[in-house]
C-alpha cells in the first residue's frame, strides 16, 4: 500500500492551536492547487485497566490504545506503546474487549478534517479533539502517494519523495506566517516488529506516536504555566 | 448483537473392538467408527473434509484485573501454510426454562481474526495461560436450514509448553464430535431445530446431546459402521 507520512503541528512557543490555523492551512493547500475530495476521520481510544481493588499494580500498561482507520473499515488496531506491540484485528475485537470487562475505553479522541488531492499525492488535514468536544487539542496532516511509482513501498526510497514534498510545503506555509510548523512523525517501526513494507499497522503506530507528542506538548505547556 | 453458537456433542468411540458381537464376514478387525462417520458425512456433504489442526490457548485474567475474572481463547490454525490466529470469546450458556426446552446448547460467541503477536498483547495486558490443547481432526460444512459444521477431533495435551509436535490425546481412543451452527438472537430457535433435525442423519452411528449430558454408544453403531465401510469399498 502507498506510504503515508503523518505530521503534527508544532505551535510556536506561547501560541495555541485554534481553528483559525486549520482554515489557514487548508487555504494553503488550496493555494498550491490541492483539490478537495471529502472528509476523513481516525478515532483513537485509551483503554484503562479495571481493578477489583483499587491498589494499582505497576505491571498493567498505561498506554494501551485502540485505533480505527478510514481505509480499513473492518479492522481495528491495538497498540501498547511502551512495549512496542501493535496488533491488527477485525473490528469485532472491540466487542471482545467489552465482554472481557478487564479494560475499558475511557478517553476517545477523533482526528478529522478534509482530504485533498495534490498531484500524485493525497493530503489529509485535520484537527484532533476529544470525541465529544469541539475544542482542538492539535492539528495533524497526513500525506500519501496515490500512485505507486515504485515497485516496493520501500520507506528508504519514499524518503526522497517526502523531502521534495516537504520543501514545497514549507515554502507555502512560510508565505502565510503561520505561528508554527508541521513536524513529521517518525516512529521506529522496526521496534514494533514491522518491516520496511508499509501497511496499515504502520499508520496505526504513526497515530499512536502523534498522541504521545500531543500529550507531551500538553504536559510541557502545563509545566511552563506552572 | 453478538452471534450465538449452538452446539451439540457426542463422544464417539474410535475402536477396533467389537461392541456387540457383530463381525463383518471375512474381516478380522472391525472398522473404526470415526472412518465410518467420515464416510457418512462425506456422503451427506458432497465435498471433501477440511483437515483441522488447531492449537487452542485458554487465557485467564491475572489477579485483580477486572471486577470479575475473564477468559479468552486464542486459536492458531496450524493447518494453514502460514499459521493464522484468531481470538474467541464465548459467553455463558443461555439459561432458564426456555433454554431447557431446546435440545442444543446456546451461547454468545464473538470471534476476531488477529495478527500473530496476539499472545504478546494479552500477556502484556495481564492475561495468563491457563491451559492449552491441540485439536486434530476434520470438519464438514453443511447448509441444511442453517450453516452447520460437524467437527470430529481428538483433544490433545502438550507435555511441554507450546510443543504441538509432541501432543498426546487426553482421552486416547475417544474423539469428540461437535455439531455447531451460528445463529442470531432472532432466529436461534429455528437454527436449533435445524441442528436437531440434522443430527437425525448421524443417529445410526451417534447419539448427540447437549454438552454435559452423557450419551451411550448407539447399539446399532457397529453394524452401521460396517455397512458404511463396505458400501464405500473400504477394505479393512
Amino acid at each position: 500500500m502507498p506510504m503515508k507520512w503523518v505530521f503534527h503541528w508544532q505551535p510556536n512557543v506561547g501560541t495555541t492551536v485554534n481553528s483559525q490555523i486549520i482554515s489557514e492551512v487548508s487555504q494553503c493547500v488550496e493555494s498550491i492547487n490541492g483539490v478537495k475530495e471529502g472528509r476523513w476521520k481516525v478515532t483513537l481510544a485509551f483503554y484503562k485497566p479495571i481493578f477489583r481493588d483499587q491498589a494499582v499494580p505497576a505491571e498493567y500498561p498505561r498506554d494501551f490504545l485502540g485505533i480505527s482507520l478510514p481505509e480499513q473499515p473492518n479492522r481495528h488496531y491495538f497498540i501498547i506503546r511502551g512495549q512496542k506491540i501493535v496488533l491488527e484485528a477485525d473490528s469485532s475485537i472491540q466487542t471482545i474487549m467489552e465482554k472481557l470487562q478487564s479494560y475499558k475505553a475511557r478517553v476517545s479522541l477523533t482526528f478529522e478534517g478534509t482530504q485533498y488531492q495534490l498531484g500524485d499525492f493525497q493530503l489529509r488535514v485535520g484537527k484532533v479533539a476529544p470525541s465529544n468536544s469541539e475544542n482542538s487539542r492539535g492539528i495533524v496532516m497526513e500525506q500519501s502517494k496515490i500512485v505507486e511509482y515504485l515497485p516496493l513501498s520501500s520507506m528508504e526510497k519514499s524518503r526522497q519523495i517526502l523531502d521534495g514534498f516537504v520543501e514545497i510545503w514549507q515554502e507555502a506555509v512560510s508565505k502565510r506566517s503561520l505561528p508554527g510548523h508541521f513536524m513529521p512523525i517518525e516512529p521506529n517501526f522496526a521496534e514494533f516488529g514491522l518491516s520496511d513494507h508499509y501497511t496499515s499497522q504502520h499508520t496505526a503506530v504513526q497515530y499512536a506516536a502523534v498522541m504521545a507528542q500531543l500529550i507531551s506538548a500538553v504536559q510541557t505547556a502545563q509545566t511552563v504555566r506552572n | 448483537m453478538s452471534p450465538l453458537i449452538l452446539s451439540i456433542v457426542s463422544i464417539g468411540r474410535r475402536t477396533r473392538d467389537n461392541v456387540n458381537g457383530v463381525r463383518s464376514s471375512g474381516d478380522h478387525r472391525n472398522p473404526g467408527h470415526v472412518e465410518a462417520l467420515e464416510i457418512l458425512l462425506q456422503g451427506l456433504c458432497g465435498v471433501h473434509k477440511e483437515r483441522l489442526r488447531i492449537h487452542e490457548l485458554c487465557l485467564k485474567s491475572g489477579p485483580n484485573l477486572g471486577h470479575v475474572a475473564s477468559e479468552v481463547r486464542v486459536l492458531c490454525d496450524l493447518e494453514q501454510p502460514d499459521p493464522t490466529w484468531m481470538v474467541r470469546h464465548i459467553g455463558g450458556a443461555m439459561r432458564g426454562s426456555g433454554a431447557d426446552q431446546i435440545s442444543v446448547l446456546v451461547r454468545a460467541m464473538v470471534e476476531s481474526k488477529v495478527s500473530k503477536n496476539v499472545l504478546r498483547l494479552f500477556y502484556a495486558l495481564g492475561y495468563k495461560l491457563d491451559h492449552e490443547l491441540l485439536r486434530v481432526g476434520f470438519a464438514f460444512h453443511f447448509q441444511r436450514g442453517a450453516s452447520i459444521t460437524v467437527t470430529v477431533s481428538s483433544v490433545n495435551k502438550m507435555l511441554k509448553l507450546h510443543a504441538t509436535d509432541e501432543a498426546v490425546p487426553v482421552t486416547p481412543g475417544i474423539q469428540l464430535v461437535e455439531v455447531t451452527a451460528l445463529a442470531s438472537s432472532e432466529n436461534y430457535t429455528e437454527v436449533a431445530a435445524a441442528v436437531s433435525s440434522f443430527c437425525e442423519y448421524l443417529a445410526p452411528l451417534l447419539h448427540l446431546s447437549k454438552p454435559g449430558t452423557s450419551t451411550g454408544v448407539v447399539s446399532t453403531a457397529a453394524a452401521a459402521a460396517a455397512s458404511l465401510m463396505s458400501d464405500a469399498g473400504v477394505t479393512t
